[in-house]
């Protein structure tokens, strides 16, 4: 019998909600861990840097990263596991575009420094001498695995689904692996596996989810609700609009749709309609478009750092 | 040596219709006005993506105008319409981001209005010297694989 593939997990800045979307598999995963060896993951087995740093280059078949990049540690961390791996994943939607903690980067290195010593976290070694025990540097900014290491492949999602994650062991152990660069989710949008039905196809009002029991079969974005179905990637079976929750985007955006921001900004010029078009309707499309809270953190919420270079300098 | 001074940069979507016609009657007409824009003919404001605005500033552009046609005009009935609810809501975004919004500018120009055009290019490199110029934080590195986002029109 042939040795079993060696497989790798690691988190960076992550919440360790992918570590734990493994389960999800339900009885599938004891499949997958049989035919695996598992050489390191520090949420389920007792490895040191140390165990990794004597591995072999290239022995470890995959290297799983969740997590945005945030300190100089887990830059260290994630070329380490490059060097020894023959491929490396972005394992969810903060190590493939940043994530959630990617929003971080709307405030300098030193204004959430500045707030976190003020809750009592001190980044620094206390008095009295360096400690090893010190927390690493924090980065000027956050940023996505891409951003740092070559990227085999991509499960998107947060955490990612089932599906997808089968989808990637799939491969892996079958060895059919698809090309490189690939996103394990598909290409078409989200609405295309949603359930509910377009009507209007225009965006009369905004509303916020908890503002609304939506109609259990009607589009979210008939109903007022900023849904980014129409630019994000298909692949997790609509489960939020299932549930009367627009889209949050965490699949990231379709191959055509590119910036995802830019592209609900245009999605959304073209849906909104405050009355009859024209210039008598400009005050009302404008207060329309004004109910959108925070359009940036909306549209970005699992992507700046992919794909916002911020102009914003320190408050200090 | 003193350094030279600030020009700002500008690019300029121009409908064919209305604000590209306006720009070259500006110019049939010989109205002087700063050269600092290059204009892109488009067939309407309409068709002008958020993207290629931010393609514009990535490109090193300090400021963008889009020219469609008045209210009621367009060609293509309500492509104006669009682009209005579109630099509005890209404003918001950029002023989010800590890019000044009055760097997207949006203006309705006839074919007839040569004399508004350069009006409004005196008015905005005006308002971008003053803004002065644009710095978008680049990225420390380009990632070093093949990329794994595909952006559009690549």
């Amino acid at each position: 019998m042939a040795a079993k593939p060696k497989i790798a997990v690691y988190w960076t800045g992550g919440c360790g909600g992918c570590d734990v979307s493994f389960l999800e598999l339900g009885v599938a995963l004891l499949d997958v861990l049989a035919q695996i060896e598992i050489v390191f993951w520090p949420a389920l087995v007792d490895t040191k840097r140390a165990d990794v740093e004597s591995f072999a280059p290239r022995s470890i078949a995959a290297t799983l990263v969740n997590g945005t990049l945030r300190t100089e540690e887990n830059v260290e961390m994630v070329h380490l596991l490059r060097e020894k791996s023959q491929l490396v994943v972005a394992f969810g939607a903060c190590a493939y575009q940043g994530g959630v903690p990617g929003l971080a980067n709307l405030a300098s290195r030193e204004d959430i420094l500045h707030r976190m010593s003020t809750n009592g976290f001190h980044p620094t070694p206390p008095p009295g001498g360096e400690r090893e025990d010190a927390p690493p540097e924090l980065l000027p900014q956050a940023k996505s695995l891409a951003d740092e290491i070559a990227v085999d492949y991509v499960v998107p999602g947060c955490p990612p689904m089932p599906p997808l994650i089968g989808l990637l062991f799939d491969a892996l152990l079958s060895g059919d692996l698809p090309a490189p660069s690939h996103v394990f989710a598909h290409d078409k949008a989200l609405c295309e596996e949603c359930p509910r039905t377009r009507e209007d196809r225009v965006l009369s009002k905004v509303v916020r989810p908890h503002e609304l029991i939506p109609d259990p079969k009607v589009c979210l974005l008939d109903q007022g609700m900023i849904c980014m179905g129409p630019v994000i990637r298909g692949g997790c079976g609509a489960a939020c609009p299932k549930a009367g929750m627009p889209c949050t985007g965490c699949v990231g955006p379709t191959p055509n749709a590119g910036d995802p921001g830019l592209a609900m900004i245009s999605a959304l010029g073209s849906l909104v309609r405050a009355g009859e078009e024209g210039p008598g309707a400009f005050a009302a499309e404008d207060k329309l478009l004004d109910a959108l809270v925070d359009p940036l953190g909306t549209f970005y919420k699992y992507s700046l750092p992919a794909y916002v270079r911020t102009g914003r300098r320190s408050n200090r | 040596m003193a350094e030279a001074p600030f020009e700002p940069k500008i690019v300029a979507f121009l409908c064919r219709w209305c604000a590209g016609a306006g720009a070259d009657l500006a110019g049939t007409s010989r109205i002087a006005y700063p050269s600092n824009a290059v204009p892109i003919r488009v067939n309407c404001s309409g068709r002008v993506e958020p993207e290629w605005v931010m393609e514009a500033f990535r490109s090193g552009a300090d400021g963008v105008l889009i020219g469609g046609c008045h209210p009621g005009d367009c060609h293509y009935v309500s492509g104006n319409y669009k682009t209005r609810r579109r630099v509005y809501l890209l404003r918001k975004v950029l002023a989010e981001m800590g890019i000044e919004p009055e760097r997207v500018r949006l203006e309705w120009v006839s074919a007839t209005e040569g004399a508004k055009y350069a009006r409004v290019m005196k008015e905005f490199v005006a308002e971008l010297k003053k803004l002065g110029p644009l710095s978008l934080e680049r990225k420390e590195k380009e990632p070093t694989a093949a990329p794994v986002l595909p952006r559009v029109g690549s």
